[in-house]
């Protein structure tokens, strides 16, 4: 691999952290989700007493900008050159706080954040003597391990200013469109030989009723026509390397040729695939007149005028089930292939499958239609209005217990669904009817090999997961990589483009400057203690992180261990086999650990 | 008048408006945000805990409040109204009006001097109306700016706060000031208000003391709320029975809303999880018509709402009244066993009201709205943020109720269209 530019740059603007240690404690109340079990004050006080504390206080909430103001006034007028704040995790703050030291010129990671929240209050509730107890001790940890902290400085490496989204369906087309919008160059890479996706199908959207093949061809046309965006067809891809800011992915086209891309940041837009129902589930696949949704909207389409009629057979009455493969109860519906069942709700189904039964009444008002359900979720802004609008057709509602399901049956010709319906007090109902629509929800399309590939996290659901709903919503675990519409969870059109668009401005944000800060909590040697053993290079997972290498050390030959910084992760399995203590983590060193462990069982 | 120009304006700072903003910032554009209350934060900082992962909601919100004031390419206005935006050859320009706080900001070290020594309590607007504040006092503990408001309706002009202030910086006189906005494009993120408590009159939801709003029960639950406990108002009872009224004030012809709320089950959901967590011993039992967990694991929470043992009955909330000690008594049709209407009595209930438009007026602009006041998406399936309006984008539930993560997706979309068209509009001109 060829080695990429690494920039460092110098964050420190005074040398503040030279002089002796100045240590400020913040203890935050969190509103009262530390301070109604944790005695906050109690532990600013014990932690004003300890070695080479300056400062200690207590705040309501650290995070909001009084809290932040305390750090920067205590930096700057009061001479205080590392801090530690004991509050939440520090999955949510860490870098809330990691700002207000670089704005107050200070390292900002001559900083050690403490949690008191998840690994205190929240846990010893009814305990909160024993709770104040050990959050001192936590608190005075944090203090020894901030004194033996290095100031650090983040890594810094050159980005490749192209996204490569992987899918070509809405999500994928809007997410590509909006990046090369913003001046960057992106790829598509689509398996198939046509962009939109499960869009080029029969039948109408909601709440637009537009034809679903127009909505991908208006998107496509844009796509085609714009010069920043490549699309490769037929494209399949074999594997993904490189990291944040350098991704390639290797892809074979359909010539059989292979063709490596160069992407600083990955979109990924796979999006979803239909529930097949197993064969029997409600008599999928025992009769031809049980369709899926997809399947009876195709039908629906191609049936021509007068007399709805299918496979040969005058429809007169049709009936629709909701959460087929959604919604699952565990002992009630039997689990997939992968011995899961699907407990999440599709989202989409119930509109979906409401705005088909109102295209059927139009189409043939004379066909009875039947809807077997437990929840009706239509719940967009303008989807309250198909339900309403089935309502008016004559649609007619059956309601099954949450725990129940229907049963699908046949008598010669005749199919025979047993529910029973809430509606009417919970009798046993029995309808008669020559079709069966199932109402199938969404899956994650497979795509075990990207999962690989890339080390994609999964949710519970088996869609991919998002770092946090609500404050990394389209980001993955790992750095540079996107998610877009569907692979994330079930989502409407409009849901989907909007995610897409959030996913393209994260990437647009990543590659605008050209450079990319990478963590600096990587593997550092200490080349004098270093003896060459090669056990480290062994432990580690990630290829090309480290690696041994013949170099001169105090004017001799040696061998010695070598971190590529920017592969690095940070795990630490190289210092574990280190018997000379010769390879650390930055910020995390075996030394740190010491002086933690100690500070903590001395009490 | 003072001029600022920027590239976007940005009307609103729940978190639409700060997450757009911050987008945009990121990327390397400037915005304004122009914010009505006293603080940014819009809603969500007032509420206790969010779905599906109980975060507190401060949590969360803190620390975009704080990344917007700190962002050195987002401006902020607090306590101004926007007058007018007129669109113009080359952007929009915008006429905001900063309302007087009577206290000189750029002197104010918020110390809350003036706040202690105030004899005046009025009703906290933080609290929804169930606690109390000073007449000049800081909106909230978290607020953004840290700056007090003076009610100068309840103001007695006694002078405490003038004289014990430090910095000399009460202003009774200030007036308000017109301050003018150049901006290249737009974002509305004007977000909602909940149903008022007396759209539904068979409810009495303004004339009940135990009937409160949901954003009140947000409030109770928060563990920095009002009381730090969860009462009930009209005794400070602890209660042993509590109920939830879903689609009181959405999907009912009946008061002109036909529409799904969307937030209400799963708020509903997450409140009577909290309490079941702060009051082990007590009965939670939500009326529904439909449980509508639709999002990314809210159906896994639903389940796991059933497994605490919150009681869910389907069924519509007809009528509510109370007897001679405040209990509230809901007159119910269960579907479920088909029995005949019958009454039911709870300590304290809670109407989950569904969200109208925080307004109708656009401040001139001429933006297509549907009956419901909500603003339409003319490109619902090719971009969604836009109006029909070039260069006005809108971004959360100024376009129809929607949950949080939701609008955090569409404030990226508003962003990332607002920047693109910016940039070309830039290369235009």
């Amino acid at each position: 691999m060829e080695e990429n530019k690494i920039y460092e740059k110098e964050h420190t603007i005074n040398e503040n952290y030279r002089q002796k240690p100045k240590v400020a404690v913040y203890v935050c109340h969190c509103g009262g989700n530390i301070s109604d079990v944790v005695d906050v004050k109690k532990v600013a006080e014990e932690l004003s007493k300890y070695h080479d504390v300056a400062i200690s206080r207590e705040y309501a909430f650290m995070c909001s900008s009084t809290g932040q103001d305390y750090i920067v006034e205590d930096i700057q007028k009061n001479g205080i050159n590392r801090v530690v704040i004991a509050a939440c995790s520090p999955a949510l703050h860490e870098l809330t706080f990691r700002g207000a030291l670089q704005r107050a010129g200070l390292n900002p990671y001559l900083y050690e954040h403490v949690n008191i929240r998840e690994q205190v209050s929240w846990v010893h509730k009814n305990d909160k003597e024993g709770a104040t107890k050990k959050a001192i001790s936590l608190v005075k940890a944090g203090v020894e391990k901030v004194l033996r902290q290095d100031p650090l400085n983040s890594i810094r490496v050159e980005a490749v200013k192209t996204v490569a989204v992987i899918g070509g369906g809405v999500s994928g087309m809007r997410a590509a469109l909006s990046v090369a919008k913003n001046g960057l160059n992106a790829v598509i890479i689509e398996k198939s030989d046509k962009l939109g996706g499960k869009l080029n199908r029969s039948g109408n959207v909601y709440p637009t009723g537009e034809k679903a093949i127009s909505v991908a061809e208006n998107l496509s046309k844009e796509v085609l026509s714009s010069d920043k965006i490549k699309v490769y067809f037929n494209s399949e891809i074999t594997f993904v390397s490189g990291y944040v800011g350098n991704f390639q992915i290797n892809v074979k086209r359909k010539n059989g040729e292979y063709e490596k891309i160069k992407a600083g940041a990955i979109i990924i837009a796979t999006g979803f695939d239909n529930y097949k129902p197993y064969e029997g589930e409600y008599g999928y696949g025992l009769n031809k007149f049980v369709l899926t949704l997809p399947e009876f909207i195709e039908a629906l389409e191609k049936s021509g005028p007068g007399k709805f009629n299918y496979n040969g057979k005058d429809i007169n009455s049709v009936s629709f089930i909701h959460c087929v493969g959604s919604r699952q109860i565990d002992g009630i519906d039997k689990p997939g292939k992968n011995g899961k069942i699907n407990e999440y709700c599709s989202r989409v189904c119930c509109t979906s499958l409401i705005n088909t039964a109102n295209n059927l009444k139009t189409k043939y008002p004379d066909v009875e239609v039947f809807d077997i359900y437990t929840d009706i979720r239509t719940y967009g802004m303008d989807h309250e209005s198909y339900y309403k609008e089935a309502s008016k057709n004559d649609v007619i509602f059956f309601r099954r217990p949450l725990e129940e399901r229907p049963s699908v049956e046949f008598d010669g010709a005749k199919i025979k669904i047993k529910t029973k319906d809430v509606l009417t007090m919970n009798e046993d109902m029995e309808i008669e009817t020559d079709m069966v629509v199932l109402g199938v929800g969404m899956v994650p399309n497979d795509i075990t090999d990207l999962v690989e590939y890339m080390k994609l996290p999964k949710s519970s659901d088996g869609f991919l997961q998002e770092v946090h709903p609500k404050l990394r919503p389209v980001e993955v675990a790992n750095n540079g990589i996107f998610i877009a519409g569907t692979a994330q969870g079930p989502m409407d059109i409009l849901e989907s483009l909007q995610a897409s668009n959030t996913a393209a401005v994260k990437a647009a944000a990543l590659l605008a400057s050209g450079d990319i800060p990478l963590d600096p909590f990587v593997a550092v040697v200490d080349e004098d203690k270093c003896t060459g053993c090669e056990k480290c290079p062994k432990e580690c997972s990630y290829s090309g992180a480290l690696t041994m290498i013949e170099k001169e050390v105090n004017g001799k030959k040696k061998k010695v261990a070598y971190v590529n910084a920017a592969l690095c992760k940070g795990c630490g399995a190289c210092a574990a086999v280190c018997e000379p203590r010769a390879i650390n983590v930055a910020g995390w060193s075996l030394d740190q650990f010491d002086a933690m462990v100690e500070a903590i069982a001395k009490e | 008048m003072s001029t600022k120009n920027t590239d976007v304006l940005i009307v609103g700072s729940g978190i639409a408006g700060m997450q757009a903003a911050l987008d945009i910032g990121d990327s390397g554009l400037n915005a304004v945000i122009v914010e009505k209350s006293p603080s940014i934060g819009g809603k969500m900082i007032s509420l206790s805990k969010v779905f599906p992962t109980l975060d507190c909601a401060s949590c969360i919100t803190t620390p975009k409040m704080a990344a917007s004031s700190h962002h050195p390419r987002v401006d902020i206005y607090t306590y101004t109204e926007v007058k007018e935006i007129k669109k113009v050859s080359d952007g929009f320009e915008a006429v905001i009006i900063k309302k007087p706080r009577f206290v000189i900001e750029s002197e104010c070290i918020s110390c809350k001097k003036c706040e202690e020594v105030c004899p005046v309590y009025v009703k906290d607007e933080f609290e929804y109306g169930l606690g109390v504040k000073k007449a000049i006092s800081i909106p909230f503990t978290n607020a953004i700016p840290q700056f007090p408001v003076l009610d100068e309706s309840k103001c007695i002009r006694c002078g405490a706060c003038a004289r014990v202030c430090p910095k000399d910086c009460i202003d009774y006189l200030q007036k308000p000031e017109e301050i003018n906005i150049k901006s290249k494009a737009v974002i509305i993120s004007t977000g909602y208000e909940i149903t008022p408590m007396d759209a539904k009159k068979e409810y009495n939801g303004t004339k009940l003391p135990n009937v409160i709003s949901s954003l009140q029960a947000e409030r109770l639950l928060a563990p920095h709320g009002p009381y730090g406990k969860f009462l009930r108002p009209s005794d400070g009872k602890i209660p042993d029975s509590i109920a939830y009224v879903q689609c009181a004030g959405s999907r009912d012809e009946s008061i002109g809303i036909p529409y799904c709320s969307r937030v209400c089950c799963m708020y509903a959901i997450k409140q009577a999880m909290l309490l079941s967590g702060m009051l082990p011993l007590s009965e939670i039992t939500i009326y529904y018509m439909d449980i509508r967990a639709f999002g990314k694991g809210y159906e896994q929470f639903y389940n796991q709402a059933r497994a605490m043992g919150i009681n869910f009955v389907k069924a519509k909330v007809a009528k509510i009244t109370e007897d001679e000690e405040h209990n509230p008594i809901l007159r119910i049709d269960r579907q479920e066993d088909g029995s005949k209407p019958q009454e039911v009595k709870h300590d304290i209930v809670v109407l989950s009201q569904g969200l109208v438009p925080s307004t109708k007026n656009f401040f001139g602009l001429e933006l297509e709205i549907n009956e419901y006041g909500f603003i339409n998406q003319p490109q619902k399936t090719l971009s969604p943020a836009k109006t029909n309006i070039e260069g006005v984008f809108v971004a959360g539930v100024a376009s129809g109720p929607k949950d949080i993560p939701d609008t955090i997706m569409e404030a990226g979309s508003a962003a990332v269209e607002v920047i693109n068209y910016v940039k070309s509009v830039k290369v235009g001109s």
